[in-house]
């Protein structure tokens, strides 16, 4: 704010209170209520006498079946967010790179436009895919290459594979805004040089998108892990993940104590991810996240 | 880096045709390969990104109850099967509801909470606009659990107004970020002209300020509909039995068939994000609204 030496709050300043208002009433207290849940005996409205507990926890703790899904969900979001990132870097550095305006809008509109089709049509297209008689095994046995139908679904990498097209537009869009201010001549500098374009890349560009690289993981890690569509169908009910077992608390067992110390333990994971996310783009430029 | 440099040093020695061709001798071939495996390697991954909403095209104009590729011809009974059905119609009307009481929601608060950011000299206005983005990263899966808790707690059952209030919390942040990208790209001084010339600061407001924001406001806007659209966590633990949305009871059918109605709903849903993206494109262009 150059020439004003000390702003003044405002007016308009007014105009938070709305907002405000909602999230303290609809996104604040209702976490504080959910943590306040994990450590109670039951619900305070209807049972007169509740009593401070901290056996939800320590049943995650004691039970290898909790910390097992909790290792299978990390597990699902790791490989999750290595394969985006894998698939998703050529692509970012193409979009960031190209020079035909047109070009530019077509692979923008192709990484859009999954991002707006809904996750559980998605999930329903990876299951016309991945499925038994689906069009992937339809095709590898019509041309003779297998006898009898892959698994390609119900398990752990029919999840991933769903998630990752799910969450590879998010790892996309972060890295193409990195590489994009990457100045294109320092690698036109390292190959006048006598770098080959692959070191080029190696040297110069990889490095310098590194910060790109970890926002996007995070960002694709954070998203992966809280997934619940994705890990239920394509897992075909058999692998359980943290939102699953949430879901399955309310859903099945109506048992809010327990489910608010998984959100919690959720919440807690996700929270660290959220912060070193903006810690990493705040580094790339001061100003980033207010945009 | 001296390494790197010195081969060339004795290359740059000679003359400069001769290392012109021998450049060209070394590099072409190996620099064109590289070129297609790169191309190649983009059209793939391209292709992966697009082929499943594809197949789910295909799927919904196959006649066969079951997923038969190649596809054996062109039918719409699967429309007229989810045009029919009372189930989807009725998901179908309350999911646009819902979408359109959250993007007015969303818009007024988020884009009133953009201008107070913005032009309000608010102390600590990071930390506030990374709390007001933090539902975009925060798993919406536990919006929806916390806010079914507290609901459960305060005994108010699974009102619509409830669903509301749990999708424009994970919808406002759209609204923030590309009204704010608006007013941070605009220049002050239009304002400040305005003033200048004898304009009040009310009257600033409407007539330079609210127009030139227009474009941000409309594209979170839009963002915000598609999101509400396609919302599925947040619903999951919010939503009525007998009153859901439309991708609730598109996973509930998925659990048990895998028929063609589901690729009727898939498309329709899917003509419609896109209708509301070239809207987008048309009104305010969807370039600068996409950075993350």
């Amino acid at each position: 704010m150059p020439g004003s030496s000390a702003p003044r709050v405002n007016s308009l300043a007014l105009l938070i209170l709305p907002s405000a208002l909602l999230f303290a009433l609809f996104f604040f207290l209702p976490i504080g209520l959910m943590a306040v849940m994990s450590v109670l005996t039951g619900n305070p409205v209807v049972m007169p006498n509740v009593a401070f507990t901290t056996k939800h926890y320590a049943r995650m703790g004691n039970d290898s079946y909790y910390l097992e899904v909790i290792s299978t969900t990390l597990r699902i979001g790791l490989w999750t967010t290595l394969v985006a990132l894998v698939i998703g870097y050529p692509l970012a550095h193409w979009m960031a790179r190209i020079k035909s305006r047109t070009g530019h809008a077509l692979l923008l509109m192709a990484v859009l436009a999954p991002m707006l089709t809904g996750i559980v049509v998605r999930t329903f297209a990876w299951m016309t895919l991945l499925s038994d008689k689906g069009v992937i095994n339809q095709i590898l046995i019509s041309l003779g290459l297998i006898a009898r139908p892959l698994q390609l679904m119900y398990n752990e990498a029919g999840i991933i594979i769903g998630l990752v097209h799910i969450y590879v537009p998010f790892m996309v869009l972060t890295l193409t805004g990195v590489i994009g201010r990457i100045d294109e001549r320092l690698e036109q500098a390292a190959e006048n040089l006598g770098a080959s374009p692959w070191r080029a890349f190696l040297e110069v560009t990889l490095p310098l998108s590194l910060p790109g690289i970890l926002a996007g993981s995070l960002l694709v890690f954070a998203l992966a892990i809280s997934a619940y569509v994705t890990p239920i169908l394509l897992g075909g009910f058999q692998i359980m993940t943290l939102p699953i077992l949430i879901y399955q608390q309310i859903s099945a067992n109506f048992n809010v104590g327990f489910a608010a110390a998984l959100g919690m333990v959720l919440l807690v994971i996700s929270l660290s991810l959220v912060i070193a996310y903006n810690h990493v783009l705040g580094l790339v430029s001061g100003q980033r996240e207010l945009q | 880096m001296t390494g790197l440099v010195s081969p060339q040093h004795t290359q740059l020695a000679r003359p400069v045709e001769l290392a012109a061709a021998s450049a060209l001798r070394s590099q072409a071939t190996p620099r064109r390969w590289g070129r297609r495996l790169y191309l190649a390697a983009n059209i793939a991954i391209l292709t992966f990104l697009l082929a499943p909403i594809a197949i789910v095209i295909v799927f919904a104009l196959n006649p066969t109850p079951f997923i038969q590729f190649p596809p054996v011809g062109v039918s719409l009974r699967w429309f007229e099967k989810f045009f029919a059905s009372r189930d989807f119609m009725q998901a179908l009307l309350f999911s646009l509801e819902v979408a359109a009481m959250t993007t007015v929601a969303a818009t007024v608060l988020g884009a009133s909470a953009a201008l107070a950011i913005a032009r309000g000299n608010l102390p600590g206005s990071r930390l506030i606009v990374a709390t007001m983005l933090s539902p975009l990263m925060l798993p919406a899966i536990l919006t929806g659990l916390a806010l079914f808790q507290s609901y459960v707690l305060l005994d108010v059952g699974r009102p619509v107004w409830g669903l509301v209030a749990g999708h424009t919390l994970v919808t406002i942040p759209y609204v923030v970020r590309t009204t704010l990208a608006v007013l941070h790209n605009f220049d002050v001084r239009l304002e400040e002209a305005a003033q200048n010339l004898g304009a009040s600061p009310a009257r600033t407001f409407v007539e330079v300020t609210l127009p030139l924001v227009k474009p941000g406001v409309m594209a979170g806007g839009i963002f915000a509909f598609i999101v509400s659209f396609d919302q599925f966590p947040v619903s999951l633990f919010l939503v009525a039995p007998g009153s859901e949305t439309l991708p609730i009871t598109l996973f509930n059918y998925l659990k048990f068939d895998l028929d063609g109605t589901i690729g009727a709903a898939s498309v329709v849903s899917i003509l419609l994000a896109f209708l509301v993206v070239i809207a987008l494109d048309r009104t305010v262009g969807l370039r600068s609204y996409v950075k993350l």
